[in-house]
């Protein structure tokens, strides 16, 4: 029997063959985009393109299926489009793109164009929010998914018919202002967060380029104080020495500099840049007086039976206890690696060596800041909060997201009048809520307070080379206002908040459109009318043969009496028939690699929950 | 487009068609002849018979990327003599902090008269600098000469 027999009784063989001529876009290659690919192939698109930026990495192998140890430090993109060859049987034609999406010199608008359908398998929401205006300028459908541990969530997207991206707000993780965190806490989980994700990570995990503790530009946004910013750096300095150390010295050496330096030193050279302004309302601290307790230390140390004090997980620790625990759990971690067994160890809470190591340094930094010491059992509550990738829930969502992408060939097309499909669409999501394990939820209409397409239209703005360089901005206004906008009322911005053109603003009328800088080929320009009667306009700036603005009939402004009032629930009015779930949070920034794949969701909110970065 | 892009803008028409009397706020020219609608320069005028009376106090307004979700940073010029200035110029204000009152229906007009307000009530429980506020609390004399100092290099004209 033919290869594909059964999908031609599925699907109908006039369906297939729709599928089988289609080009079709998939954007990430990694924990999803490894199964949806195996989906593709095997559901016998005809050209599938692929783009992802990565490289494979050794902590991605425990989930990305189509890649193998020897593929460490290889492109995703070109290595998925490989490993799928062996079941390739209903001949794909795959075409990877090693490259970011958001590139517009490497995938320009017109490339773009070639793709009949989008398939987003992506990890952080900057890329997926590009790929969804992208999708909004082109009128592409488009299949959302994301994943956090055993939730997940598709979202199938038809522009202008149906919710997109940006139609609902996307819940942030809570995080703390690094200067909190590395200068002034205040509160037990600020100490825990620092004990966790500064002191653990440095010493032992994995080094990653952009920890959000040590980003230069974070902490600027956060304090001008220049003292402070040097504080920071010097102690990173100390921190790679320390963890040098691991490597290079025995434990008592190891164990005593880390105590010295960070309980003691690092403290000490704090209270010389203390000011109001680095206090931020945390308590002046006392350096831990490492030398006191050295000796009793020491006792401690030389009974066998005192290690039961690990075990005494709902103990308020003392400091001396603290030290202890933090000089033993120290010990092993140091054992571990210096043994070769591992060669980074990252936190987990169920590994009682990093959970010790996190207890105990959270505590003394606590003592130091005067903050309230907390049990072990507490603090693995705290800083246990970490949402695993799991790859069955990657395997199920992929699996609806390309059946869910299937409806769209097998739904007779009306070009881009999406109203049919819209309506036989569905949103699923996935959990593990006794009886709820599927649920699904009709497509409801765009939100009509999206700035990506309630409020706006768009269209591609082409214009020749030689029109660009001759025409000025004050053309520009002239065409708009064939728009049916008033040359009074209009404003124009570019990317980033920058200001071309309003009433009280004429001085760049009479400049050539490539003399403006930041216009360019790939550039994004907004129009507004301040007189509220019609909507804004974004156009994609594109150097083709021939000069030409979108046909586009622009609809009355929509406006609010109360201006951006947040959804403090969240989102997901619309028509979406997920029972008491509570709210169902697309979240963002998964861009932690042990967390791909995108978020979602979740059903009691905590605050205070912070993903770990 | 953002939502951020839509607000600035709709903030800088509100502000055309009606703002607080003495007070100016404009977004800052940049080199490529653009206005910059996240960085804005603004005057705040002292309170008619307060210390801070007949001047206008600059600052400047940081929209963050991230606005109107995260609050705008106003800054005094550095050293500026309040008790909740920072160094830096940075104001301390409840309504500017996230963590604290800021909410993203706050408009530029509401924020500049809220740190008007600030001038003359200053706030006991966030102190931000040393002098002005050990002045403040220990030494009235020495504080409102101080604040009248500061008034005249600020006078408006």
């Amino acid at each position: 029997m033919a290869k594909d027999s059964y999908l031609k009784k599925i699907l109908g063989a006039e369906n297939f063959s729709r599928i089988q001529s289609s080009k079709v876009l998939m954007v990430g290659a990694g924990g999803i985009g490894c199964e949806l690919l195996k989906d593709l192939v095997l559901t016998g698109y005809g050209e599938i393109h692929i783009v992802d930026l990565d490289t494979i990495t050794l902590s991605n192998l425990n989930r990305q299926f189509l890649f193998r140890q020897n593929d460490i430090n290889k492109s995703k993109s070109l290595t998925v489009s490989k490993a799928v060859q062996h079941f390739n049987y209903l001949n794909a034609h795959l075409v990877s793109h090693h490259g970011n999406i958001m590139d517009t010199n490497k995938f320009p608008i017109t490339w773009w164009e070639q793709f009949e359908y989008v398939f987003n398998a992506l990890d952080n929401l900057e890329a997926r929010r590009y790929v969804n205006k992208m999708c909004l300028f082109l009128k592409k459908p488009l299949m959302e998914s994301g994943t956090t541990g055993f939730k997940g969530q598709i979202q199938p997207i038809y522009p202008y018919y149906s919710e997109c991206f940006d139609c609902s707000t996307k819940e942030t993780a809570k995080t703390y202002p690094v200067c909190t965190i590395r200068s002034s806490p205040t509160q037990p989980v600020h100490c825990i967060t620092w004990a966790k994700e500064f002191l653990f990570h440095s010493l032992f995990d994995e080094v990653e380029s952009d920890q959000n503790l040590t980003d230069p530009n974070q902490i600027r946004s956060e304090t001008d104080n220049e003292a402070e910013i040097a504080f920071f750096q010097k102690e990173s300095t100390e921190l790679a020495e320390l963890r040098h150390l691991i490597t290079t010295a025995d434990p008592p050496t190891f164990i005593n500099e880390l105590l010295v330096k960070i309980f003691k030193a690092d403290i000490e050279r704090l209270l010389l840049i203390d000011s109001i302004e680095t206090r931020r309302g945390s308590r002046k601290p006392t350096p831990l007086d490492v030398v006191r307790y050295s000796s009793q230390l020491a006792g401690l140390l030389a009974d066998v039976s005192n290690e039961n004090i690990l075990n005494l997980d709902t103990k308020m620790w003392s400091v001396l206890e603290n030290i202890y625990v933090l000089y033993k759990s120290s010990e092993v971690l140091q054992e571990r690696i210096v043994s070769g067994r591992e060669s980074s160890i990252s936190f987990d809470k169920d590994d009682e060596d990093t959970l010790n190591f996190v207890a105990a340094a959270s505590n003394l930094r606590s003592s130091i800041f005067g903050i309230e010491i907390k049990s072990k059992f507490d603090i693995k509550e705290i800083a246990g909060n970490i949402i695993p990738a799991i790859a069955t829930t990657n395997a199920i969502i992929s699996g609806f997201a390309c059946l869910a992408g299937t409806k769209y060939f097998t739904t007779p097309s009306h070009g881009t009048d999406y109203s049919a499909i819209t309506h036989k669409s569905s949103t699923i999501f996935v959990g593990i809520t006794p009886n709820k394990y599927i649920t699904s939820g009709t497509l409801g209409p765009p939100n009509e307070k999206c700035p990506s397409d309630a409020l706006v239209s768009r269209g591609v703005f082409k214009i020749s080379p030689t029109d660009f360089t001759t025409l000025t901005l004050g053309w520009l206004i002239g065409q708009l206002e064939n728009y049916g906008y008033s040359r009074d009322d209009i404003s124009i911005q570019k990317s980033n908040s920058k200001l071309l053109y309003d009433i009280d603003y004429d001085d760049n009328v009479d400049l050539t459109l490539a003399s403006m800088s930041g216009l360019k080929d790939g550039e994004l320009i907004l129009i507004s009318d301040d007189s509220d009667q019609l909507e804004s306009l974004e156009l994609y700036i594109n150097i083709a043969e021939k000069t030409s603005l979108p046909e586009l009939v622009l609809r009355p402004k929509v406006t609010h009496d109360e201006p951006e009032q947040e959804n403090e629930d969240g989102l997901l009015e619309n028509g979406m028939d997920v029972e008491n779930d509570g709210v169902i949070l697309l979240d963002s920034e998964a861009e932690n690699e042990e967390n791909d794949d995108l978020l979602i969701i979740d059903d009691e909110p905590s605050p205070k929950r912070r993903k770990i970065a | 487009m953002s939502l951020n892009q839509i607000r600035l803008q709709e903030e800088r028409k509100q502000w055309r068609k009606d703002h607080p009397f003495g007070f100016y706020a404009k977004p800052m020219k940049t080199a490529d002849g653009s206005l910059d609608l996240r960085q804005w320069t603004a005057g705040i005028p002292g309170k008619q018979n307060t210390l801070w009376a007949n001047a206008v106090y600059p600052i400047t307004i940081e929209f963050p990327e991230e606005y109107p979700s995260k609050p705008p940073k106003v800054r005094f010029p550095a050293n500026f003599f309040h008790p909740n200035v920072y160094p830096s110029g940075t104001v301390c204000l409840s309504i500017l902090n996230e963590e604290q009152d800021w909410r993203p229906a706050i408009t530029l007009k509401q924020i500049v008269l809220g740190v008007q307000d600030l001038l003359d009530t200053p706030n006991d429980e966030s102190p931000a600098q040393e002098p002005a506020y050990r002045a403040y609390k220990k030494d009235r004399a020495l504080y409102e000469k101080k604040v009248k100092e500061q008034a005249k290099k600020y006078a408006s004209a």
